[in-house]
C-alpha cells in the first residue's frame, strides 16, 4: 500500500512538520485536525501489524501495543469531550503527576512520540534486513553491534517505553473522567 | 451493546462505577478476548470458543446495565473499544492467514479504525453545534440504515461473522485467497459456505455504510467550522 512503507513513513515526518506549522499559521481547520489524527491512527497500527508478521514469535507484544495505541487514544479523545461538556470546577484536575510532568514538556512529549515510531521503523528495518529472533534479541544485538541502526534504537527505545507508560496513564484517568462525568450528572440532578 | 446515552432515573448512589455489573461482564469480555488472541495460532477451537463467548458477554452488558439500572459512560466507552480492539486484532490475525490478500484486511482494519473515529467526532461536533448550523447531513442510505436496528445489527455481526469465518477456513487448511476460499466452501455447501454466503452480504453492506459515514463525518467537521466562521463575523 502506498505510503505505508517504513521510508516512506520517515520522509512522511518533515512533511507532516510541515503540515503542523501550516495548520498553526494559515489553514487550521477541524477536518486537517480529524485527518491528522486518524492518519496518524491508522499509520501506527499498519506498522504494528507489520511488525506482528516480522516477529510472528512475539506476535502478541505487538498486538498488545496496537491495542494500547487504539484504546487509549480512543479514551482519550472521549474524555476530553466529556471534559470540555462540563465545566472545569465538575470535572477536577484528573491528570496524574506524571502526565502533568509529561504535557508541560513539549519537546519531551515529542521525543517520546518519535521515538515509538522509529523504534517500530528499525525493527522492522532489522528483520526486513534478516535478523532473526525476539525482537529483544534483535535490538539488544544491533545495540551491542553499534550499527547506526543500533545506535538510533538506543536513543529512541527510552522514549517509546515511556510514550506506552504514559498511554496506559492517560487511559485510568480519562476512565475516571468519564465516572466523574456521571457521578457528577447525578449529584448535580439530586439538587 | 450498551447505548451511548445514559439513563435519567435515579440509581445506587453507593456502588462504585468500577463494580457494576455490566462493567464487570465489560472486564471478562476483555480477558476472553485477551485468552483468544493468544491461542489464536495454536488452539483454532479454543479461539473460536473465547471469541463466541465474548459476544455472549457483549449482549450481556447492555441487557444487564438495563436490568440493573446501571449504565454508564465509562460502560458505554469500555463497550465501544473493546469492539474497535477485537475487530481490528481480528483483522490483523486474516492478515497472517492470508498473507497473499494482506493488503485486504489491512485496508479493512484502516476502513474500521477511520470511519469509527470520523464518526466519533463528528458526533461530539454535532453535540457542540446547535443543529441548525449543522444541517442534516446524513445521506439517504445512512438515514435508511440507521432506521432499520436489526438490519444494522444484521449488517455489524455479518461482518464479525465473516471475519471468523474466513479465520476457521484458513485455519483448518484451506489455502488461497478469501475469495477463492469462500467460494470453495459456498460451492460446497458446507455449514461454514452457508453461513457465509449468509453473512457475507452484510459484512459488504457495512464496509459501504463505513465509507459513506467517513464522508458525513467529515461534511460535519468542515460545517462546523463554517458555522464557527459565520457566527463570528455576524
Amino acid at each position: 500500500m502506498p505510503g505505508l512503507s517504513p521510508m516512506s513513513q520517515l520522509l512522511e515526518l518533515p512533511l507532516q512538520t510541515k503540515n503542523c506549522l501550516l495548520f498553526s499559521t494559515l489553514q487550521e481547520s477541524t477536518f486537517g485536525a480529524v485527518l491528522d489524527m486518524v492518519t496518524d491512527r491508522v499509520s501506527t497500527a499498519a506498522l504494528l501489524v507489520l511488525l506482528t508478521h516480522f516477529y510472528k514469535s512475539h506476535y502478541g507484544l505487538f498486538l498488545g501495543l496496537l491495542a494500547l495505541d487504539i484504546s487509549s487514544h480512543w479514551l482519550q479523545m472521549f474524555s476530553t469531550h466529556l471534559s470540555s461538556k462540563a465545566s472545569h470546577k465538575d470535572m477536577g484536575d484528573s491528570k496524574s503527576t506524571l502526565l502533568r510532568l509529561y504535557y508541560q514538556h513539549r519537546y519531551f512529549m515529542g521525543y517520546c512520540a518519535i521515538g515509538a515510531e522509529i523504534a517500530y521503523i528499525l525493527l522492522y528495518m532489522l528483520a526486513a534486513d534478516g535478523n532473526i529472533g525476539s525482537p529483544y534479541e534483535v535490538a539488544r544485538h544491533a545495540v551491542a553491534e553499534r550499527t547506526v541502526y543500533g545506535i538510533v534504537l538506543v536513543i529512541a527505545l527510552p522514549g517509546c517505553a515511556i510514550k506506552q507508560l504514559v498511554n496506559l496513564v492517560q487511559m485510568k484517568t480519562a476512565a475516571d473522567v468519564c465516572v466523574r462525568y456521571d457521578t457528577h450528572r447525578y449529584s448535580s440532578k439530586s439538587q
